[in-house]
């Protein structure tokens, strides 16, 4: 490997409450402890109880000179905590902004079925997408779809979401009233509870079909940025 | 001037199709309307009882359709009310006997003798529904307001569609009182569940039988809610479109009122 003769071994930064160290653990052992001491014992008083982070790069195969260069940092300057740099959030971070830069969804070809208009007694939708109504769906009509089933209105029909097997698969309405719901292979027959105006949805929970209200408890609130569909 | 064919139908039996069909056919007659009102609902004939005009019966729709006879000779003239004629249906036969082909043909002669021709068909959805609903150029569906008489008239809208015809709807056989106390579905539920255009409101009346077993139009009673509302649905589908509907209304006292206006169930 070729090394520049101006590259430090060892650099120190200061990041919030602390340092954080990089080495260069293609350099001996020795070299990099010398010039560890160095740095800090011109840093003295301000190491006391800091948070050191140990940026090794790749840290695996050096956890014997991380836990030596931990003691060592403890014991002869008293510094707070020794880390590694934290996993799991610097390499996904990255990712994470790559995709929500990406706008991957101006290529995407939509799985969703968009209707509008009323649903009748006796008509049926069957498809294999997920399913999103403008309008009604009146009692005696019929709506299977694939994925999620979305009613921006009343849902009086029947509905079968996440046929045949797909139990993550959602029922949403304005006015949810179906008369039966069934999501992947698990069925509820329609409540006699008045209906309430306010939005809900159905999903699978323990085997069976649990109706909630939507702005209080949907299932979307913690993802992580919009994801198409 | 061509005239219209008007198609009334329900889904659902027994909702008040023929009542509203003779009524809304007298109606029209009485508004200067040369009217033919025809019997479809074959095997069932009952409109010609409700005329009072089973007597004067020589021959019927399915002769007419089958050749066995002229249109002139199959319409029966009213005794009360001037250019209104009833095609009878015929009693014995099957309904298959008709086809859609033989309809047109005679809807065709229909159109060029009368201004309106209002046709009365059975319940149901099947071929007798098909051979109505063919040559119709409006649609009238019947509910009432209970829950399978708007899942079957919601059926039928969607048949309706699919043929190109814009159905009307009439509420039949409102009880407002029974409304009230929440004992029945209102014409505001019904709407909302069909949401075609509303032609016009029916409460129940016990003159409507009277009328029938009498053959005594319902139209021509002055005391008789239903009929005064089918002669003003008559004159918007006879060309007073703006004619504002009249809501059957149940007599209040001050104090349902007072708490009604505080969202309070009495
Ligand atoms: N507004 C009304 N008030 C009171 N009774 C009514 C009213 N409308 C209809 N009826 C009664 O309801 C019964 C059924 O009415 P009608 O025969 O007109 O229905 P229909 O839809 O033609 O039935 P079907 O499907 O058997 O042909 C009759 O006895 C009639 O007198
Ligand atoms: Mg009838």
């Amino acid at each position: 490997m070729i090394h520049f003769e101006n590259a430090a071994p060892v650099k120190l930064k200061g990041v919030g409450g602390g340092f954080w160290v990089t080495l260069d653990t293609s350099r001996s052992e020795e070299l990099l402890i010398t010039e560890m001491d160095k740095l800090f014992t011109k840093l003295r008083h301000l190491a006391v109880n800091a948070n050191v982070v140990i940026d090794m790069g790749d840290a695996r195969g050096h956890e014997p000179l991380f836990s030596l260069i931990k003691t060592r940092l403890i014991e002869k300057f008293e510094v707070g905590r020794v880390t590694t740099p934290p996993q799991k959030q610097s390499v996904p971070t990255q990712r994470i902004r790559q995709r929500d830069l990406s706008k991957g969804w101006n290529h995407h070809r939509s799985d969703v079925l968009m209707l509008r208009g009323r649903v009748r007694s006796g008509q049926k939708i069957d498809t294999g997408k997920h399913v999103v109504i403008f309008g009604d769906v009146n009692p005696g009509a019929e709506i299977i779809a694939g994925g999620d089933v979305v009613v921006l209105g009343r849902l009086a029909g029947k509905v079968h979401a996440g046929n045949p097997k797909n139990e993550t698969a959602i029922v949403f309405a304005l006015v949810f009233d179906p008369t039966s719901v069934k999501i992947g292979s698990v069925t509820a027959a329609g409540s006699e509870e008045i209906s309430h105006t306010i939005p809900e949805f159905a999903c699978v929970k323990d085997g069976g079909i649990l109706v909630q209200d939507y702005m209080k408890t949907h299932p979307f609130r913690k993802m992580p940025w919009p994801e198409p569909v | 001037m061509e005239g219209k064919i008007i198609v009334v139908t329900s889904g659902k039996g027994g909702v008040g199709k023929t009542t509203a069909t003779s009524s809304i056919g007298a109606a029209l007659a009485l508004e200067g309307n040369r009217v033919a009102i025809v019997d479809m609902d074959i095997g069932l004939r009952n409109l010609d009882v409700v005329m009072g005009l089973e007597n004067r019966i020589v021959f019927n729709i399915v002769d007419v359709v089958l050749g066995r006879c002229k249109v002139e000779q199959a319409a029966i003239r009213d005794r009360r009310i001037e250019n209104l004629f009833l095609i009878p249906a015929s009693q014995s036969d099957n309904k298959d006997v008709l086809t859609t082909a033989g309809v047109e043909r005679v809807a065709k002669q229909l159109r060029a003798k009368f201004d309106y021709i209002i046709m009365d068909s059975p319940a149901g959805i099947e071929r007798g529904f098909e051979n109505s609903v063919v040559s119709a150029d409006e649609a009238l569906v019947i509910c009432t307001p209970d829950v399978s008489a708007v899942r079957d008239a919601d059926r039928v809208i969607g048949l309706l569609y699919a043929r190109s015809l814009n159905p009307k709807l009439i509420v039949n056989r409102i009880e407002p009182a029974r409304v009230m106390r929440g004992e029945m579905l209102s014409h505001e539920d019904v709407l909302e569940v069909l949401s075609i255009d509303l032609v016009g409101l029916v409460p129940m009346d016990e003159k409507v039988l009277i009328s029938s077993n009498t053959g005594t139009p319902l139209v021509l009673q002055s005391d008789s809610k239903a009929g005064a509302a089918f002669r003003r649905i008559a004159r918007r589908l006879n060309g007073e479109e703006d004619l504002p509907i009249e809501m059957p209304v149940y007599k209040t006292s001050m104090w349902q009122k007072i708490s009604k206006t505080f969202g309070l169930k009495p």
